[in-house]
């Protein structure tokens, strides 16, 4: 019993790592807030389910095109909505303090463009569903597949962050963008591939979580919720902290509810979230970022 | 064209115009001429603490919420106005309470934060209402609409009189100088914190009556619907549609926004939604001013 319980908490741990990965590197390179984060495990999740229903394609090879498909999209935004704005520094100020209402925007577009498209009704699909038993523990394949992902994502974000002087220059940006630009980084460039790869992160966890749950037009919220209390935990733009984070959400939410309720579950997260905040703003391991 | 005089005037036709909707006898209109008011209400109360400091509060369905639940268990022991009196005071004491130590987070944490708190209410009252066995709760022998309607004209009234009133006051000095500068302004002597515990309070009884009022127009309460953070979100979009900053832009906000909800809700929910979330992005970065802003600069070419 305890041995499963553990594996679910690491289960749900690696799978908000990962979603607050995607939201901790939009915020900190570009310090906007993106409530639409959810949304986009949605997109995700919905482009999984029609290429394994409609076209029989594999959620491994959905994958790579979620990736792609997500980044695009991050892409447009950034383009569309947020590049003239980051480029002045008087608008850019203001564009910070109005990124939650702007995404919040697209959040609710994003929702109602996949309820009217795909209809409300939740959705899901059977794919490597066979159990496996060791050590006590029963996993399906589908969850295997996803710690086996989600644990290449991060680790990989963490050695790239720590070897790869590309690495660097994102976490310059995130420490200090004008003194980064001082140096010579390339600070639009950063910013532009970490919302691609933000939101391409978020595609990604889709992909893994329409392998094991129903999905619905509405089922970002929630992640977008998550993700927020893993990023404010590890304190906002710090990334290896908030990976960190993301397993201490996963142990005390799979454990808090085995010990109590899932009523609690709610007041568990929120609680979590507001006491945060209220009692460490830099988060529990260290500094966050400045907001500037 | 722009006088205080003109302005005085103009919300003095609207409010007029409003206080005589019960005479069409027509119960729709009524009903939207409710919901008018009610985001008047609503938006010039959050504007008074989150457009004047610039702390945005994503969660004002609290106070809303509070105020219906503290309504619908308190008429068990009094009359109405009471009970709606105690709604007000509930909302206003719970944001005394936990005011210090919110309002001392800043920026995008404070957004954040309100909407976490709104949220962790919701959830206690919901555990709450399960523990007492009660998933929803009625009320019987509501007053008239047209009472209820008359009282939450009242409310719009206040509200939009108080925000008036703080744009040329004192109180609101300060309160602008926490928006552009909040460790000068306290550096040069505004009580700073004293002035937002203030606006928040201020912000938040307003929100807690109309939500009384809410359940009794509805008759029926539950504590997911009651805390909705669709309310919060709604407030917040509405606010800056219709501009930040000027007295006239909940008005405006509202006047539009219930228009295009008559026309689009009912047929088609998901667009009216979206058209909703493009309009805010549109505004938030093209119309910073809002339609204040836009009506004002047509009205002095």
């Amino acid at each position: 019993m305890f041995q499963q319980l553990l594996f679910a908490a690491v289960v749900s741990g690696a799978l908000y790592a990962l979603v607050a990965l995607g939201l901790n590197l939009v915020y900190g390179s570009l310090r906007l807030l993106n409530i639409a984060h959810g949304d986009l495990v949605m997109i995700g999740a919905y482009t999984a389910f029609w290429s394994f229903t409609l076209l029989g394609i594999s959620p491994v090879v959905s994958l790579a095109t979620t990736t792609v498909l997500c980044a695009a999209f991050g892409f447009l935004v950034y383009v569309v909505l947020l590049k003239r704005q980051l480029g002045s520094p008087a608008l850019a100020q203001r564009l910070e303090a109005n990124s939650l209402i702007i995404f919040y925007g697209l959040s609710v577009i994003l929702q109602n463009g996949a309820s009217l498209a795909f209809s409300a009704t939740s959705r899901g699909y059977q794919f490597l569903d066979g159990v496996h038993s060791f050590a006590g523990v029963s996993a399906t394949g589908s969850m295997l597949l996803l710690l086996g992902v989600a644990a290449a994502i991060t680790l990989g974000a963490l050695a790239f962050l720590r070897f790869h002087v590309a690495g660097w220059s994102l976490l310059a940006v995130i420490e200090r963008k004008d003194a980064a630009a001082v140096v010579g980084v390339n600070v639009e460039r950063v910013q532009m591939i970490s919302i691609c790869a933000g939101f391409a992160i978020a595609g990604v966890a889709g992909v893994l979580v329409s392998m094991t749950q129903q999905i619905t037009p509405f089922m970002g919220f929630p992640f977008t919720i998550a993700a927020f209390v893993v990023v404010i935990m590890g304190g906002l733009g710090n990334i290896a902290a908030g990976i960190a984070a993301g397993f201490v959400l996963g142990f005390v939410e799979t454990f808090g509810v085995a010990l109590t309720s899932a009523t609690y579950r709610s007041i568990l997260i929120y609680g979590i979230f507001v006491g945060v905040l209220l009692l460490r703003p830099q988060g529990l391991f260290g500094k966050a970022v400045q907001a500037r | 064209m722009t006088g205080k005089p003109f302005l005085i005037a103009a919300f003095a036709v609207v409010a007029g115009l409003l206080a005589l909707v019960p005479q069409l006898g027509s119960e729709y209109w009524l009903g939207v001429a409710f919901i008018v008011a009610m985001w008047i209400a609503l938006i010039q109360s959050w504007s008074l603490l989150s457009a004047t400091t610039g702390y945005i509060s994503l969660g004002h369905a609290v106070f809303y919420g509070i105020g219906a639940y503290v309504l619908v268990v308190s008429l068990d022991w009094m009359s109405v106005p009471y009970a709606l009196a105690l709604s007000g005071a509930a909302a206003g004491l719970l944001a005394l309470v936990v005011g210090l130590p919110v309002l001392r987070v800043k920026g995008p944490y404070f957004v954040i934060l309100t909407f976490g708190f709104a949220e962790l209410v919701k959830n206690l009252v919901m555990l709450l209402e399960t523990r007492l066995g009660q998933f929803s709760r009625m009320i019987f022998d509501a007053p008239s609409l047209e009472a209820l309607y008359y009282a939450m004209l009242a409310l719009a009234v206040i509200a939009t009189a108080l925000a008036a009133w703080t744009a040329q006051s004192r109180f609101g000095r300060g309160l602008a100088a926490i928006r552009e500068n909040e460790v000068a302004a306290e550096a040069i002597g505004v009580p700073v914190t004293r002035l937002k515990l203030f606006a928040f309070v201020a912000s938040a009884i307003i929100p807690g009556i109309v939500g009384g009022l809410l359940v009794l127009r509805t008759s029926y309460f539950a504590a997911d619907q009651a805390f909705d953070p669709a309310v919060s979100f709604t407030i917040v979009t509405t606010a800056i549609v219709g501009g930040l900053g000027r007295v006239s832009g909940p008005l405006l906000g509202t006047l539009f926004l219930v228009i295009l909800s008559e026309l689009l809700w009912a047929r088609f929910p998901q667009a009216y939604m979206m058209i909703l979330g493009a309009l805010l992005i549109v505004f938030i970065l093209f119309v910073p001013q809002g339609l204040a802003g836009l009506v004002g600069r047509g009205l002095k070419r």
